[in-house]
């Protein structure tokens, strides 16, 4: 291997030679493997002496990687299709839109009842048989503060933790799933 | 060499004596040491109560004297609340609004954690095991578990302290193992004595409103019978009192099996409430109509207990 050989491979490693010569030499190094060896010990001098740190690879060490790499078997099992799972957003956006349905749907079949936050609840509810008096028509605060005088006689945890916040048994049975 | 066999076998004995101490206490033998702790002991510190999505940390003084106790909490973040419990009073300072609130509970004897005085009738309903040791407030602690033999009521662990036999720590999950509240002392000392304070004071800063000011009634009274109830439960109190106006009076019975309470309201149906089930924290309540009443069935019990409960209710003839 001549002088002006190692030469290239050393200003090719430093990037200080010309593109017509840089492939001229990956040409020969193509057919001549002596000449790989002395790129890769050439890279391994100047890793060493940037990085402070010398670690130590036989010559064809990237070959076998390579090589190893070629010989992995191709999986061509069918991959499992990913099931649909909506995000947060996702269910956000829906659930914003079935609200929007319920309120205009009601809108236009009472078109003169004025909409209350009740009455979205009791939509979430299953309809109960027994139910004659419409809790849409009792403001929520006031089912609040009863479920809460309710609560405070039950037990003293309202005085730790204040005023309970209810929620339908829905909701928070979807909370808990998550 | 043989100094090393000498401590390997020193180190065994030592550990199977220390087994053979702990082993004497089983897990009723402690929950019985903790409720007596909890009666004659002088101590304080700060309480984080986690309820209803909500982490509520509280200064805590239990002062005890001659049979007489005392709970006094401060809470250290808005709504400012100043809360003492004696015996069966429990009086509440709201700082921001300027209210007193009088409250008799003969049935609660303490905010950290209501144990029953006797363990014996529970062995049916509930497994009392030590499933551990761990650290709370840096003092070591055994992990006792309180596990129901049905599904009709929530499992607890308590974490009690093993030189005082103290409750550092209460814990209620679901049946799916989900904490549901969480009762925990972030730092505790015991001292010889501490002092009462007078619940009175509170009303001189501003006068008190009572909340509820009735006697134990005969739940024959009630305008409702139950037809069915979980095992184990059994009638606690019962009155009928004015609640949210004092022309409308409500039945409240309450129900306990000892660890877990459950409350029966009936009232007239004026005062509609949302038909179904709905929950705050580890509290559900299902609520229905029966003929021109409204009736509630709340408590920490799984959904399905209080609607159980519920559809089990009748008016009385």
């Amino acid at each position: 291997m001549s002088e002006d050989l190692n030469q290239k491979i050393s200003q090719f490693l430093d990037n200080e030679i010309d593109p017509v010569d840089a492939l001229s030499l990956l040409k020969k190094m193509r057919s001549q493997p002596e000449l790989q060896d002395t790129l890769n010990r050439y890279e391994m001098i100047s890793h060493a002496m940037k990085a402070d740190a010398f670690l130590l690879t036989k010559a064809d060490f990237s070959t076998k990687i390579q090589q190893q790499i070629q010989q992995e078997p191709v999986y061509l099992l069918p991959q499992q299709r990913k099931r649909f799972k909506p995000s947060h957003k996702q269910m956000a956006v829906a659930a914003s839109f079935v609200i929007v349905a319920v309120i205009v749907g009601r809108g236009i079949n009472e078109p003169d009842q004025p909409f209350k936050a009740a009455s979205v609840l009791q939509v979430a509810q299953q309809p109960h048989p027994e139910k004659s008096v419409n809790p849409a028509e009792v403001p929520q605060n006031q089912l609040n503060n009863r479920i809460n005088d309710y609560l405070q006689a039950h037990n003293s945890s309202i005085y730790t933790n204040g005023e309970a916040d209810f929620q339908s048994f829905a909701g928070v049975a979807t909370y808990s799933q998550k | 060499m043989m100094n090393v066999k000498c401590f390997f076998v020193a180190g065994f004995l030592l550990t199977g004596s220390v087994s053979a101490n702990e082993s004497v206490l089983n897990a009723r033998q402690v929950l019985a040491k903790m409720n007596h702790a909890m009666e004659v002991l002088n101590y304080q510190g700060t309480v984080a109560f986690l309820k209803n999505g909500k982490l509520e940390p509280m200064k805590y003084v239990h002062a005890a004297e001659k049979g007489v106790q005392q709970e006094h909490l401060l809470s250290l973040n808005s709504p400012l609340r100043e809360i003492i419990r004696d015996a069966d009073q429990v009086s509440c300072l709201f700082k921001e609004t300027q209210q007193t609130l009088v409250d008799h509970r003969p049935f609660e004897h303490s905010f950290l954690v209501d144990m029953p005085k006797n363990l014996d009738d529970m062995e049916s309903i509930y497994q009392f095991d030590i499933v551990g040791e761990e650290n709370i407030a840096l003092r070591p602690s055994y992990i006792v578990a309180i596990q129901p033999k049905d599904n009709v009521r929530y499992r607890r662990k308590i974490w009690i302290e093993k030189q005082q036999f103290l409750p550092l720590k209460v814990v209620v999950y679901d049946n799916s193992d989900v904490l549901l509240e969480q009762v925990v002392f972030t730092d505790i000392e015991v001292k010889q004595s501490l002092p009462f304070v007078d619940a009175k004071f509170l009303n001189t800063v501003y006068p008190a409103q009572p909340i509820q000011q009735t006697q134990t009634q005969s739940s024959d009274q009630a305008a409702f019978v139950l037809t069915q109830m979980p095992i184990g439960f059994r009638e606690i109190f019962f009155a009928r009192k004015p609640m949210h106006n004092p022309e409308q009076p409500v039945d409240h019975l309450l129900l306990s099996d000892g660890f877990t309470s459950v409350s029966i309201y009936m009232e007239n149906k004026m005062a509609s409430i949302q038909p179904g089930l709905q929950s705050v924290g580890a509290i559900n309540s299902y609520s229905r109509t029966i003929n021109n009443f409204q009736l509630t069935v709340m408590g920490e019990v799984p959904a399905e207990t209080v609607k159980f409960i519920a559809e089990g209710i009748k008016l009385r003839d």
